[in-house]
């Protein structure tokens, strides 16, 4: 075969082509063509996903032929000029020719505002050296496109000035640029195919490209069935002999197959804003813009043959792959004179001796000496180092950055000792050889986790130590989702917004990643319906189609060489911010090196914490400080106390510790790894609650599940699975269970895990069930075991979560539990000053707290400062707990206090300079009680109070105000500060508003939560409470509400007929009143089997007569599920929008 | 999205105004929403004042869906002040509108007791004084915090000072309360009603002539197109009445395609449409009164004459349209109007001349290249026969149309155009139809044919091939 497709555009040339780039290159493939070259326009994105998706290919067919297939992948970009050049493909010869392209489209990204990419010819010419160049007749320059994304409007005058410098002699005269005269012209006549055709532009460019790369120029013609093919090949055909430039055959492909056409009009459409029906002769007129098999072609190029086989010509030209970027770390952080591995050893022998003193544990040199030699022969030195570096850097400031590395690399003995992780991987028994196996030949992972506040003083040393052109932040490719997909398919498709809306809301969430069948019946909508069949089969084609490009949370890539030269760099829409092209896993697919330099919350609340404590004379601490397995915080954990802690502290988590009656460190990293998808769907969680209880109450030795004694040894999984009882639950024991049990190769595990990584993005991991499960039953081993191992792989595909992330996490779970335990007041004042993060809003916190006996006191103008704070044991609340509230008003009241307490609103009105609006707010929080005022005399006092004080009274230190006779305000009952405080503080000292209403609905039966909570299991229970939270989990079975009155909280969980039967009033009621079943589980775990809710919303009326409560005002749909995405740092907001109460935070 | 307003079944479920329209889907997933248009609201509210003019002359809005009434000395005919309130909320009942009404001394109390009084009084005073302070209608602070010293009633504000309300809630707190009260004057400022553009001559004796009822009509339209051009609109639609002294009226309609302030352009208009009756105007006993609507009025700039003479060749066809459409019915007088398509076939549109907007730009042939589309369509294409030809995309080399058989000379092609996918037609396979590809081709006698092939062979067995238009 002698042919292959060279302009093919995968769907990174956004919402123009129209397959996936390995869809391009397994029919290439499967035609039989000579090769493909991806070229998407002006980006180089998908590239790399061609490239892994040919390997995976070349791998199969190994497995198959026992060898690869002639095939050859070059990959490139279609630069489109906002000058009106025609199109030209790029594909660049030679290592040097690629950092030639990608400085290129870097110098246009960075032109264009984010997300364009202005581009003119004289740039090409600059830049165009070991590149092979296929000139395409017209242009695709789209103006609208610039302008959408923000870019400035490509200058028309500028772009002529551009030609008529190009060619002074052969082109005097003004060549208007097409970009002008096309925006004013109608839709219909921009329609017309003349541009760019006979206006010499084309003989111009050839001519000029192929005196200045000779032998490096063609001209691509492809074949429309536009009428006048064989002229029109005639013509360039004239136009390329004379340029001497040779003509090759392509078809501009769009799409891999013709069945595609479809969803390519439809991305046509979702680009222009049209409807199909609307959108005309914007669409193509017909489908041939697929790959097309040789004999095709040959026979639509009959008239010049010999333009089918420059396309092989041009592929023996190339011999750029991406394997040719070859990853330099940067030197920065080994001193000059220093072997980078010597350095690293030097390091860490350093503080080995500090340490341990001159006798190194034998465990501990043992572990050093196999991670040296590991680490030298991958040549990982400068990755340790660089790490390394940004810990050292955060270390560095005053106060210092808190914070702890994760993934598998972290967990070594080196990084323990350089400081990057607080867990000691000896102690642990976790072997860095078995993350970075030596076959892999991967960069190791560290994930490294700062405080959310102070995260971004650490991304901007990076950029200060590397310089912007050796660090980027890796992309993140927006895919399709659900909802997005079916909003846009209808709109294009013509539905109305009321049926696409319809069909969104049974999805919950904004992440799914499929619209299954049944959510059409769940809205009401037949599939056997043509519209909605047609509708669901362009959704589920688009549904994982790339978005856009943005940038990632915190993923950095350094390089010693300039950046840009190995990937284009785009302005991001942060200033100060530059982002990359590819994403993580491209970036893995390259072996390019990655630090994530990532925010979380908790380490923000943990060093406040610490500081508080350094403060109040309560002890010195740091990570690695707090003293280890300390039973009181076992024995909380276990009675399912942890509000507030780290990661264990929603409602499934407190529902797990009493069942999994956590003992020890490793526990706690069990704990955090358990309630997850991938244990959740492989049904592993009972089967490890009852081995661990056997194993723990009457020591019954753990079988492990074995294969037919024809196959292996019984006890071949011990090795994998001794830790956790026999029974998997990390991401990487599925792994060895593939390599062990289904006798995966190292290289099918390898794709397997790549698999799963990209499994919401690729959805390969399809291919591999048959594999497993296969694999596993063949070898002995029980089908249910087998089906169960591969689900759980299938739930990790989108939240994995390895045995290293998960000790790395238990490190804070337990650091916050100490807290919790030790010092309750400290840790509920650094959550409260380290908001938003967490799962409780601040009344559960300082609820949670009081019940562990901290003594809380009120916001009050001679007492609080801006954060929460401790006073002599007790938790002083501060004024950032009012709403509203700005924190230099209260830096400023703070320092007119230092004078001496204020007596009188007025006074503290002159001293502090407040504005009127921060005098009512402090007396709409009731502060003023310590100047005898309370909420309501306050508010009476301050409304009338001037915030600015004039300057003359201020100099006579003189009353501004006259006196008042007394108005005779009525006295504020309690009920109504308790509302008052909710709506302004979102928090309450003087009492619950269920405690008012107690009285009403004791009579009428219905029992507080205390109550409840002794009922007995199987107990009719009429509850009644606040509600907090509400959830639909996972697939959605059963909704979790949690209510809350003056005595507790309370469970209650309705399934899904009964949610749907009482829907209104469980999704409406701020107060709720539940009628059901009480259900214990063995460990004390409480649930009340909801099969009745009543909307009780109304009573709280009776607090205050004159609020009234409306419905609940803020978005539904917070997130699908609890954040299982462990490379982000908390989400969600808290609701500003309050009412009488906070409202609830809803996880639908 | 919110909701702006709820019918009394959804108001039933516990849908509220003001609800996030996520919130109330995830409770009630059924639910039909509408756009909100307040402009079709206020309409409506429009609609309504008139309607109230039965009551009194004075009649003010209070957007977006109140009403004021002033009824002083209007209430007798109806049998005094409650008698009325009952009567027009019986009336609008029977229209599916349910009326919340209140008399009061001042506009401001009467407003304030129909939208916030909960509790009958005994008098008007002891109303106001019980209504809360949100009828006050201040901004949401001011009530929050008026809530928050617990004074939760009007009369909680008028018994205190009124200088202490002032110091704390401005002056403009203490005219509200004084206007509801009834110690200040609060005028009513009744609904100014557009008056339509309308010219009218009323004559002393009847007038017997149709030729002097057209001149008055002449002179009338004169002062019509005054008043037009000072408001800088044109009219597109024009009524004229003629009261005859015996009662009857009769009546004539004209439309223009584009606003017109030009007097003989409508009174052209107006003959043609008075000759093309099959009665012409009968005066009968005479005219008493001649009267001119402005129906349909647009806005229409001053218009530039050509500083060289002449006449704007658009206008001039504008005009043109315009008399034949009147004389010989709208739907008569069509113009093609591209259409955005790849189907030759539908890729123009027959419209109503004076409907059709301004004429969009056809594609221009390009120069030097023989036209890609044919002079002539079928409607339907003819089939032909006797097709020889290549597969899978070779042109016709020989052909049979009605009966003569023809030899190819020339040819081109094929121009694929494949089928509208996303139309489901019946029968045809789920695709919408068939791809065609197109050939321009010339017979040896020098005709040349548009012909197409319905169908790749890949979709059909045998494809059919038609003659769908002739070049000329």
């Amino acid at each position: 075969m002698s042919f292959a497709e060279l302009v093919a555009a995968s769907n990174y040339s956004f919402l123009r082509g129209a397959s996936h780039p390995k869809h391009m290159v397994g029919q290439a493939l499967a035609l039989g063509h000579a090769g493909i070259g991806i070229a998407d326009r002006n980006t180089v994105a998908g590239v790399v996903r061609a490239h892994v998706a040919l390997k995976e290919k070349q791998a199969e067919a190994r497995e198959l032929f026992g060898h690869d297939v002639p095939f050859k992948l070059i990959v490139g970009s279609r630069l489109v000029f906002a000058d009106g050049t025609p199109d030209i493909v790029v594909y660049p010869r030679t290592r040097c020719g690629w950092g030639r392209l990608t400085r290129l489209l870097t110098l246009g990204n960075r032109r264009a505002e984010k997300g364009g990419c202005i581009l003119r010819f004289a740039d090409l010419l600059e830049f165009a050296e070991a590149m092979v160049l296929i000139v395409l007749p017209e242009s695709s320059f789209d103006p609208d496109e610039v302008d959408e994304a923000k870019g400035s409007r490509p200058e028309s005058e500028d772009s002529s000035n551009v030609v008529t410098l190009e060619f002074p002699d052969r082109h005097p005269g003004l060549v208007p640029g097409p970009t002008g005269q096309q925006a004013t012209v109608s839709r219909l006549e921009k329609q017309t195919p003349a541009q760019g055709r006979g206006d010499g532009r084309l003989e111009r460019v050839l001519g000029r490209l192929s005196k200045a790369l000779p032998g490096n120029v063609w001209l691509g013609v492809s074949m429309s069935r536009g009428g006048r093919d064989r002229r029109t090949l005639a013509r360039l055909c004239r136009i390329a002999d004379e340029a001497r430039v040779p003509v090759l055959a392509t078809c501009d492909a769009l799409y891999a197959t013709p069945e595609q056409r479809p969803l390519h009009d439809i991305v046509t459409c979702i680009r222009k804003g049209e409807t199909v029906a609307s959108a005309g002769r914007l669409l193509e007129a017909n489908g041939e813009r697929h790959l097309k098999p040789e004999e095709e072609m040959r026979r639509l190029f009959r008239d010049r043959p010999e333009a089918i086989d420059e396309s092989r010509r041009i592929l023996s030209l190339i011999a750029f792959t991406l394997d040719d970027l070859r990853y330099e770390y940067p030197h920065e952080p080994v001193p000059p004179g220093w072997d980078p591995q010597d350095w690293l050893e030097h390091l860490v022998w350093q503080t080995a001796l500090e340490r341990y003193g001159p006798w190194v544990p034998r465990k501990v040199f043992d572990a050093l000496m196999e991670e040296f030699w590991l680490i030298r022969h991958r040549k990982y030195a400068y990755y340790f180092l660089t790490v390394h570096d940004v810990v050292k850097y955060a270390r560095s400031l005053d106060p210092p950055i808190l914070c702890q590395g994760r993934g598998s690399a972290a967990n070594s003995v080196v990084c323990y000792l350089l400081g990057v992780t607080a867990v000691d991987p000896v102690q642990f028994d976790l072997l860095f050889s078995r993350f970075v196996s030596a076959e892999r030949d991967e960069p190791p992972d560290i994930d490294v986790d700062f405080e959310h506040e102070r995260r971004e003083e650490v991304m901007q040393y990076i950029y200060r130590r590397y310089g912007r052109h050796r660090a980027g932040i890796a992309a993140t490719t927006f895919h399709y989702r659900a909802r997005s997909t079916v909003r846009e398919v209808g709109k294009a498709l013509g539905l109305s917004e009321d049926v696409t809306q319809r069909l969104t809301s049974t999805v919950w969430g904004s992440y799914a990643s499929s619209m299954e069948d049944d959510r059409f019946a769940m809205a009401g909508y037949s599939l056997e319906n043509p519209a909605m069949a047609q509708l669901k089969t362009i959704v589920d084609q688009l549904l994982e189609f790339p978005r856009h490009l943005s940038q990632h949370v915190g993923g950095f890539v350094l390089t010693q060489d300039r950046l840009d030269e190995t990937v284009p760099i785009h302005n991001a829409a942060m200033d100060d911010r530059t982002f990359i092209e590819w994403d993580k896993d491209d970036i893995d697919a390259l072996g390019l090196m990655k630090v994530d330099v990532l925010a979380l919350g908790m380490l923000t609340c943990i060093r406040k914490a610490f500081e508080m404590m350094r403060c109040h004379g309560l002890g010195d601490h740091e990570l690695a400080s707090i003293p280890q397995e300390d039973p009181a915080i076992y024995d909380m954990l276990c009675e399912g106390d942890s509000i507030g802690v780290f990661q264990v502290e929603s409602r499934a988590q407190i529902n797990m510790l009493p069942r999994l009656q956590p003992r020890e460190f490793y526990d706690l990293a069990i704990q955090v790894a358990i309630v997850r998808p991938g244990p959740i769907e492989g049904d592993m969680v009972h089967p490890y609650l009852k081995r661990r209880k056997e194993k723990r109450e009457r020591n019954i030795e753990i079988k492990y599940p074995a294969p037919a004694p024809l196959h292996g040894p019984p006890d071949e999984l011990k090795e994998v699975l001794h830790k956790t009882f026999g029974v998997p639950l990390f991401q990487e024991q599925a792994m060895r269970l593939a390599i062990v049990a289904a006798k995966f190769s190292s290289e099918d595990a390898n794709r397997l895990r790549r698999a799963m990584a990209t499994f919401r993005n690729v959805g390969t991991i399809g291919n591999f069930e048959e594999k497993m499960i296969g694999g596993m039953v063949r070898r002995g081993y029980e089908r249910d075991f087998a089906e169960r191992c591969y689900k759980q792989i299938e739930g990790f595909g989108s939240y994995g979560f390895p045995e290293s992330h998960a000790i790395s996490f238990a490190l804070l779970v337990y650091v916050s539990s100490w807290l919790k335990c030790h010092h309750p007041a400290v840790f509920c004042a650094a959550l409260l000053n380290s908001q938003p993060m967490g799962f409780y809003a601040p009344a559960q916190l300082v609820r949670d707290a009081r019940e562990h006996g901290v003594a809380v006191r009120d916001i009050d103008v001679n007492a609080s400062d801006w954060d929460n704070d401790l006073e002599g044991g007790a938790l002083r609340l501060g004024f950032r707990q009012i709403d509203g509230f700005k924190q230099d008003w209260a830096d400023k009241l703070a320092e007119a206090r230092a004078v001496g307490s204020f007596t009188s609103i007025e006074e503290l009105a002159a001293r502090a300079n407040l504005p009127a609006r921060a005098l009512r707010l402090l007396a709409d929080a009731d502060a003023f009680r310590s100047i005898e005022h309370d909420r309501r005399s306050a508010l009476w006092e301050a409304r009338r109070t001037p915030g600015d004080v004039l300057p003359l009274f201020a100099a006579a230190d003189a009353r501004q105000l006259g006196a008042e006779a007394d108005a005779q305000l009525p006295a504020m009952p309690l009920s109504e500060h308790v509302a008052a405080d909710y709506q302004v503080t979102r928090l309450s000292l003087k009492g619950h508003p269920m405690e008012f209403l107690r009285e009403g609905f004791r009579r009428e039966g219905v029992l507080s939560s205390a109550e409840a909570n002794a009922r007995k299991n199987g107990a009719r229970a009429r509850v009644a409470g606040v509600v907090l939270v509400r959830q639909r989990p996972g697939k959605g079975n059963a909704i979790f509400v949690t209510l809350e009155d003056e005595t507790g909280i309370v469970n209650v969980l309705f399934w899904a007929r009964v949610f749907e039967a009482n829907r209104r009033q469980i999704m409406a009621a701020r107060l709720m009143e539940v009628e059901g079943e009480v259900q214990k589980s063995e460990e004390g775990v409480l649930h009340i089997i909801g099969a009745r809710a009543i909307d009780r919303t109304a009573e709280l009326n009776r607090l205050s007569e004159d609020h009234v409560t409306r419905p609940s005002m803020a978005g539904a749909d917070v997130s699908l599920t609890p954040d299982y995405r462990h490379d982000t740092a908390p989400r969600g907001s808290h609701p500003r929008d309050v009412r009488i109460l906070p409202k609830s935070r809803d996880f639908h | 999205m919110r909701i702006a307003a709820c019918c009394p079944a959804a108001a039933a479920l516990g849908l509220a105004p003001d609800m996030m329209l996520a919130d109330a889907r995830a409770r009630v997933p059924d639910l039909i929403g509408v756009a909100h248009a307040p402009y079709a609201d206020h309409e409506w509210l429009e609609a309504l004042a008139d309607g109230c003019g039965r009551y009194t002359p004075a009649v003010a809005l209070d957007p977006p869906d109140g009403l004021v009434l002033d009824i002083a000395g209007c209430t007798h005919p109806f049998g005094g002040e409650r008698a009325l309130g009952v009567e027009i909320e019986a009336r609008l009942a029977r229209r599916g509108i349910l009326v919340r009404w209140a008399c009061g001394e001042t506009p401001d109390a009467a407003r304030a007791l129909s939208r916030f009084q909960t509790a009958a009084a005994p008098d008007e005073d002891a109303a106001i004084r019980r209504l809360p302070v949100a009828a006050l209608e201040l901004d949401d602070e001011a009530t929050t915090a008026l809530g928050r010293a617990g004074l939760k009633t009007v009369g909680d504000l008028a018994a205190r000072p009124l200088a202490m309300i002032a110091a704390r809630f401005g002056g403009a707190a203490v005219t509200r309360i004084r206007r509801i009260l009834g110690e200040e004057e609060s005028p009513l400022i009744p609904r100014v009603i557009a008056p339509p553009m309308r010219a009218e001559r009323r004559f002393a004796e009847p007038v017997a002539r149709t030729d002097f009822a057209l001149e008055v009509l002449g002179e009338l339209a004169g002062e019509a197109m005054n008043a037009l051009a000072q408001a800088g609109e044109g009219g597109r639609r024009f009524e004229a009445r003629f009261f005859r002294s015996d009662g009857q009226v009769l009546r004539l309609a004209i439309e223009t395609g584009q606003p017109s302030r030009d007097v003989k352009v409508i009174l052209r208009l107006f003959r043609e449409r008075i000759d093309s009756l099959a009665d012409p105007i009968d005066p009968g006993f005479g005219f008493d009164l001649i009267r001119l609507d402005v129906a349909v009025a647009e806005p229409l700039g001053a218009s530039q004459l050509k500083l060289e003479g002449g006449a704007v060749a658009e206008v001039e066809v504008a005009v043109l349209i315009d008399r034949l459409s009147t004389r010989l019915g709208r739907g008569r007088v069509r113009r093609f109007v591209p259409r955005d398509t790849h189907i030759p076939e539908q890729a123009e549109l027959l419209l109503p001349a004076a409907e059709a907007a301004k004429p969009a730009a056809w594609p221009e042939p390009e120069a030097g290249e023989p036209p890609l589309r044919p002079i002539h369509l079928f409607d339907p294409p003819q089939p032909i026969d006797h097709v020889v030809s290549d597969t899978p995309d070779g042109p016709p080399l020989r052909f049979r149309w009605r009966r003569t058989l023809h030899e190819v000379a020339r040819m081109e092609g094929p121009e694929r155009i494949a089928p509208e996918w996303w139309r489901r037609r019946e029968g045809a396979n789920a695709k919408g139809g068939l791809t065609r590809d197109y050939y321009r081709i010339e017979d040896v006698r020098g005709r040349r044919f548009w012909i197409f092939r319905h169908g790749l062979y890949d979709e059909v067995e045998q494809p059919g091939w038609y003659v769908h238009g002739l070049f000329a």
